[in-house]
């Protein structure tokens, strides 16, 4: 390793052999020499740049062409709204008729995620189903563990998309009649991959075919495929006019960082909304557009890029990997370099990780706070849903308070009425966003709803 | 990929005054097989030149003895010693976020072909995955019992004390704030929504015919034993309801 002085005078390492000579360019000529690193670095270009990519939805309406499957139509009664991914390609986004394919990690540990997006979906009057029979996607197992593979994964994929086309056969109304939306980031890169290997390997076909003709779902006798894989997050983009006509808080003062999950833009890039007035096309979309949509300013930061340290099996057992990356790689940088008055995600492990992991700064005598929540909370706070009843911001362990005083929330008042909600929940007065006999669609409990 | 077993250099892994054992050639060249046969192992390498652009961005080398230009250079030479001598350790640091991916100029996928070594790991009942996977049997318990990887009991201090006081900021017990959340296949405490029966049957189905169960029972023969002993209460749980559905029809 060779010492060297820099421009400053002050003794540097290069990290390069004796051979290497500093270039001793001035100022303005390193500026232009670097200008192209920094034209394609954390650009689209680093994605768009590679060969071999192709649209996987072609393969699938030629396998359906040929016989091999079904594929499940997001139709005109889904209303879709058509947005640009980062080839240009367009992306069909249903915004009606949804079924939610619940995030386990969302609904057990951050539940104002679903709370929030179901909330926003009953102000915009639309229709949805919330059911019981649906099972986690297994990926954020796979991930962290190992255990699991890829029929399993793909079965598991299957399974819950056919659940999404019959469900509404419950109800008496028709097969398709609701298009699965899917709120977990992981859950949405790990389908759209399964789907692609599917779409590819007919041996995989094959072989959970076998296993989907034994849960007895198959449409045709054959393997239902859908149109599109949507993330709840590509909803809200799309819905961004719409909810800004019900925006009831101003924001125009909060500094906004967003946090984009790994699992929604890195995995199978090629699906994700990029939208030229957001970020200058450069970054994905979703998030910074109803952030910037709603008045807020996002604030640009230099770890924007970075995972937020969650690792699958490291927020278990590696704890001190994710804690520390969490703070140092992002939450420190937003706070410090961007000053930021809240973080935006829209994802579940990155959110958990990023709420609840600030706590422990302060053992290392350098504490950070940040309010972090996810993009359709922030919507449907500023849209006037009650903090903790709907956006359930109670169980964030970030700074929830912070962020409700600089947009004008009176916070203690807020909690005194869920308290006293609380009350009437336990003597059986709670209140639901939907009617709860909905939610059993076949076996025990299930009693068909008549009208 | 023949051999004639002539050195140890030849015959076995590491460094030859290392008191770790010995790993038979023909074992090494069975684990390489098992990454390599996946049908995703062509898709997930393409080449490699050394750029160094995956390790240079990837959160888990900042803080391990890890690369994933490593993990690529083993595999992309075929390097059947350095594959076996990863996965004792190297490959459990991987976070799994596929920068890695979005970033290599060959359309390489490090982390994806992490995956198949984890896998491979399991099948053969490696020591690195019997004790890394060890905190996470809880989340397989969970998962493979319910199908609901995460559950609202499960984040408590006892478990996360590192997170402080504030997992709820509000003082009302578990069950209760629960009931308060205005979606009802939520007002749950042991699985994160309430799961039909005949879901977590299904889900099960998926488990037996993939192989899932038999990775499981190869790491963890007391937490299948658990595992199985509870699926086979719901399977006869699921098979009384449509028994009793049966008769009901039959006595229309």
């Amino acid at each position: 390793m060779t010492g060297d002085k820099d421009s400053n005078g002050g003794e540097r390492f290069t990290g390069h052999g004796s051979e290497w000579n500093n270039s001793s360019l001035s100022g303005q000529d390193a500026q232009t020499a670097t200008a192209w690193v920094e034209q394609k670095i954390d650009k689209r270009s680093m994605l768009t740049n590679k060969d071999r990519v192709e649209d996987v939805r072609d393969i699938m309406w030629q396998l359906e062409k040929d016989g091999e499957i079904v594929v499940h139509r997001i139709t005109e009664d889904h209303q879709p709204v058509m947005h640009k991914t980062l080839y240009g390609w367009d992306k069909k986004i249903p915004t009606n008729r949804l079924w939610h394919h619940k995030s386990c990690g969302q609904c057990g540990n951050i539940p104002g995620y679903p709370t929030s997006l179901l909330w926003l979906m009953n102000e915009l009057g639309l229709e949805y189903l919330d059911e019981t029979d649906q099972t986690s996607c297994t990926a954020w197992n796979y991930h962290g563990s190992g255990i699991g593979n890829l029929e399993s994964l793909a079965a598991v994929f299957l399974r819950n998309f056919h659940q999404a086309y019959v469900a509404a056969k419950a109800e008496g109304k028709p097969e398709g009649y609701y298009y699965p939306l899917v709120h977990c980031g992981t859950s949405f890169g790990n389908y759209k991959e399964v789907r692609g290997y599917l779409l590819h390997s007919a041996e995989l076909r094959e072989r959970v075919k076998v296993i989907l003709a034994k849960l007895g779902r198959l449409v045709d006798g054959k393997l239902l495929i859908p149109e599109e894989v949507v993330h709840y997050s590509e909803w809200v983009h799309a819905m961004r006019p719409q909810i800004k006509e019900r925006q009831v808080i101003d924001c125009s003062n909060l500094r906004v960082t967003v946090h984009p999950a790994c699992h929604v833009y890195k995995m199978v890039p090629e699906d994700v909304i990029y939208d030229d007035d957001v970020l200058d096309g450069n970054r994905v979309a979703v998030s910074t557009g109803i952030v910037e949509a709603l008045g807020a300013q996002a604030i640009d930061y230099s770890t924007w890029y970075d995972c937020c340290g969650f690792g699958f099996r490291h927020i278990i057992s590696e704890r001190e990997f994710t804690r520390s990356f969490a703070i140092d790689r992002k939450i420190r940088v937003a706070v410090e370099e961007a000053r930021a008055d809240v973080m935006i995600g829209h994802d579940t492990g990155c959110i958990t990780t990023l709420d609840k992991n600030q706590w422990i700064a302060k053992a290392s005598g350098s504490p950070v706070e940040l309010p972090v929540l996810a993009d359709c909370q922030f919507a449907a706070l500023m849209c006037g849903a009650h903090p903790y009843k709907i956006v359930q911001m109670h169980w964030h362990a970030s700074p929830m308070e912070t962020l409700m005083e600089k947009v004008g929330i009176d916070w203690r008042a807020k909690k005194a009425e869920f308290e006293a909600y609380l009350k009437e929940v336990e003597a059986g007065n709670g209140e639901t966003l939907y009617d709860p006999r909905r939610m059993i669609t076949s076996g025990p409990g299930y009693k068909r709803i008549e009208g | 990929m023949g051999h004639v077993s002539t050195t140890r250099v030849q015959s076995y892994i590491g460094d030859p005054v290392s008191d770790r054992p010995a790993v038979d050639r023909d074992m090494l060249e069975e684990v390489f097989q098992d990454i390599q046969a996946d049908m995703r192992y062509d898709h997930e390498l393409n080449g490699c030149l050394n750029c160094g652009i995956c390790t240079a961005t990837c959160p888990a080398a900042h803080y391990y003895d890890f690369s994933p230009r490593e993990i690529v250079q083993l595999l992309w030479t075929e390097n059947l010693e350095g594959i076996h001598d990863a996965m004792q350790e190297k490959i459990w640091a991987c976070a799994q976020c596929y920068t890695c991916a979005a970033r290599c100029p060959f359309g390489n996928s490090p982390g994806g072909l992490i995956m198949l070594m984890r896998e491979a790991a399991i099948k053969h009942g490696m020591q690195s995955a019997k004790d890394v996977l060890r905190p996470f049997s809880r989340v397989m318990l969970k998962l493979i019992s319910t199908g609901n990887q995460l559950a609202p009991d499960m984040i408590n201090p006892d478990h996360f004390a590192d997170w402080g006081p504030n997992i709820s900021k509000i003082d009302a017990p578990l069950k209760l704030l629960r009931k308060a959340v205005p979606v009802p296949t939520m007002h749950t405490t042991e699985t994160a929504w309430q799961v039909n029966l005949k879901t977590s049957v299904e889900l099960y189905t998926i488990w037996e015919m993939t192989g899932v169960l038999d990775q499981l029972e190869t790491i963890d023969e007391n937490l299948f034993d658990v595992i199985t002993d509870i699926m086979d209460e719901k399977r006869e749980d699921w098979d009384d309801w449509v028994d009793e559905q049966d008769d009901e029809d039959d006595e229309d």
